[in-house]
């Protein structure tokens, strides 16, 4: 006589259950129907971003200064895949939420969780099938990149990879709340309208409050759209992903603990508390972690080799004073040309905004506006400008060493292209849509399984 | 309170035994104090008119709804509700599992899970008739197909006691006298049936005991005979004894 086992769930084939996961979210619409408007706004934007860059590039065929601030990384990747982040904001939930508000409309939730698989087992391989989704969404924002590099265009590894992982990381993340909105919710509408919320909130958040200071500015690092930032300025920064991934896994951990019907309510918000508390102390360790990585071959995220070798040396605090407001474009300049590196760059680093206490409304002059103080150890000097070529020596000369010898060559070339990609519409608008249709269509064949049902079948 | 027969409890025979489980709705009950065993390969039907507490008591039972009290014992071991599963597989009523998927790879998904072979696939495709609708998508099953889906999922799976809410909904004469012998078969090979029907003259045909639910409280518990001798119809049908009962 058989006996409940809790061994025969552990050993439960996990395979199955990921076939069935992607199969899912494979015959729904959702997906297909995202992926063929994908389609043509990526088609536009990467022809724009070519047009735009062939534009600069052929100003910048008579000047070389001109043409090393040419990035493909700026020029074409963030504009093409600016256009996927829109795709992913808007269209993406409504795919994800399908891996589990179809199987909660339908019922077949209430057979899915008596399955021999634990809550964390389903709710993991229907991320793992969110993000193939994902994968199959990006095949648009992919076929660009070919194009580009079929037209002659240059494509740095890193910061290529960086990049796609960025998004790669953003599209879990909505994928993520997707699923965890169609979990809490009753049903798909109002899921959607959860997932929806939280995005679409998230990225009017983002544009409402740049460049604002305080209270706002800490609000606006809230949006979902800050974790694509770094990645678009060739960052690979290990806090953020940690961040990331801490939110992943809480939301993924949460949405197990809601998952088991048959759980009075009252349990399932007792045993949220701690997923919440984790991914707190998660979040709270991320934001100390200030290791990231430069990516980009410009290296526009770091000070030349040299320089980010002597100040790794400089192992006591400096304290920057800025009297700038933090709306006022010098400070933007320096916190990029700059304070950024310098963080990034020396072991201790303290910045303090002094200018966001400014009083506009005092007429009287205040001359000390826009002054930078370098504090190192016990000395101290003051600049006004917002040029690393003229504040690495100021903090070489309080540290008491010489700068380091300039190393000849290692500049970047840019990579400049007069190409069109006119004729990439008919790929993104006949051919690439074609494709999606007869994929779509596949999807939808008859099964073979019949067959050998009957085959393995008593005679 | 009515027990099945109190010579019957802690009786380690009982596959399963369910004691005072209740639950409410706001102040209302749905199902009070109820009480009950059932034996390996034994059909127990849950008998009711809608809104008798069936359903509440099967999702209950299965750990699908939080019930208020009672407990749930398996071979006198007390199983808590996230571990139904492991002794009880619930069919719910109404639900058309993964309609954009032919019935095929819905089976072919529960068959992989629990590692059925094609040989065990085919007949029970054969039991319960499902042939002519594999190569249909769930969603364009009659309803008679989509219950008989249904069917064959809930006997591949492994657990001891399947329970199965309204099996007979959608099917005709001929249909209902086949799935009942589908259950009675699979009951003879020792797997326990509990089944929640509102036709009684389908629980009579393939229950081997009832349960006669009604507002949520149990009205009476035995076999046929056993009920008869209680509401003193000596040959009168089960509808007449319901009757008499509630």
């Amino acid at each position: 006589m058989r006996s409940p086992r809790a061994s025969a769930f552990s050993a439960a084939p996990l395979y199955p259950l990921l076939a069935k996961e992607l199969a899912e979210i494979v015959s729904g619409r959702a997906l297909w129907t995202m992926l063929l408007l994908v389609c043509p706004l990526v088609g536009y934007s990467f022809i724009q971003a070519v047009s735009l860059y062939s534009e600069a590039s052929a100003a910048a065929s008579q000047s070389p200064v001109l043409a090393a601030s040419l990035s493909p990384l700026d020029g074409i990747l963030v504009p093409t895949f600016g256009s996927f982040y829109v795709a992913v904001t808007l269209l993406f939930p409504f795919v994800a939420i399908r891996v589990l508000g179809q199987e909660k409309d339908t019922g077949a939730l209430r057979l899915l969780v008596q399955l021999p698989y634990r809550s964390l087992t389903l709710i993991s391989l229907k991320l793992v099938a969110v993000l193939a989704a994902w994968a199959l969404v990006s095949i648009p924002a992919l076929s660009a990149l070919a194009i580009w590099v079929i037209l002659g265009g240059h494509l740095a590894l890193f910061e290529t990879l960086n990049l796609l992982f960025g998004h790669l990381l953003y599209g879990l993340l909505v994928g993520t709340i997707a699923v965890f909105a169609a979990m809490i919710s009753d049903g798909s509408a109002t899921a959607a309208i959860i997932a929806l919320a939280v995005t679409i909130g998230s990225w009017v958040l983002d544009f409402t409050l740049a460049g604002r200071s305080g209270l706002s500015a800490w609000v606006a690092q809230l949006s979902l759209t800050q974790t694509l930032r770094s990645f678009e300025q060739g960052l690979f920064s290990a806090g953020l992903v940690l961040g990331i991934a801490a939110v992943v896994f809480g939301l993924a951990a949460l949405a197990g603990v809601w998952l088991p019907p048959g759980t009075p309510l009252r349990a399932k918000l007792i045993r949220s508390v701690p997923c919440v508390l984790m991914t707190v102390a998660a979040l709270a360790i991320a934001a100390q972690i200030r290791k990231s990585v430069d990516t980009t071959e410009d290296r526009r995220n770091s000070f030349s080799p040299a320089d980010q070798r002597l100040l790794a040396t400089l192992r006591l605090p400096l304290i920057v004073t800025v009297n700038l407001s933090p709306e006022d474009p010098r400070y933007v300049d320096l916190q990029r040309n700059v304070l950024a590196k310098l963080e990034r760059a020396m072991p201790n680093v303290s910045v303090v905004l002094a200018g966001s206490r400014r009083d506009f409304s005092d007429k009287s002059p205040d001359n000390t506006y826009g002054e930078i103080e370098y504090v190192y150890g016990n000395r101290s000097d003051i600049s006004r400008s917002t040029s690393p070529r003229e504040i690495l020596p100021l903090l070489y000369a309080l540290a008491g060493t010489e700068p380091p010898a300039p190393a000849p060559g290692g500049e970047y070339p840019g990579y400049p292209l007069v190409a069109s990609a006119d004729a990439t519409l008919l790929w993104f608008l006949g051919a690439l849509p074609l494709l999606i249709a007869l994929g779509w269509s596949w999807s939808r064949r008859p099964s073979s399984i019949h067959a050998s049902f009957v085959k393995g079948g008593p005679s | 309170m009515i027990v099945a027969s109190s010579a019957r409890d802690g009786n380690p025979a009982h596959v399963l035994r369910v004691a005072h489980l209740a639950k409410h709705y706001d102040h209302e009950a749905a199902i009070a104090d109820v009480t009950f065993s059932v034996i390996p390969g034994e059909v127990l039907g849950i008998v009711g008119p809608n809104g008798a507490g069936k359903t509440t008591l099967l999702e209950t039972l299965a750990g699908q709804l939080a019930a208020d009290s009672g407990s749930v014992f398996w071979r006198e071991e007390e199983l808590p509700p996230p571990r139904r599963k492991e002794a009880l597989f619930y069919l719910p009523d109404g639900i058309r599992p993964y309609p954009d998927r032919f019935a095929a790879e819905v089976l072919s998904f529960f068959a992989s899970v629990y590692r059925r072979s094609e040989a065990e696939v085919a007949a029970t495709i054969g039991a319960v008739g499902l042939g002519p609708a594999l190569n249909k998508r769930v969603h364009a099953l009659s309803k008679g197909y989509a219950r008989r889906l249904l069917l064959a999922l809930g006997l591949l799976t492994p657990q001891d006691v399947l329970l199965m809410d309204e099996p007979f909904d959608g099917f005709d004469l001929r249909q209902t006298r086949n799935i009942v012998e589908v259950i009675r078969n699979e009951a003879a090979k020792g797997r326990t049936f509990i089944l929640a029907i509102h036709q009684l003259v389908d629980a009579e045909r393939v229950c081997d005991r009832f349960i006669l639910l009604a507002g949520g409280q149990v009205r009476g518990i035995g076999t046929l005979h056993e009920l008869r001798a209680q509401t003193g119809f000596p040959t009168g049908s089960l509808e007449e004894v319901f009757l008499a009962l509630t």
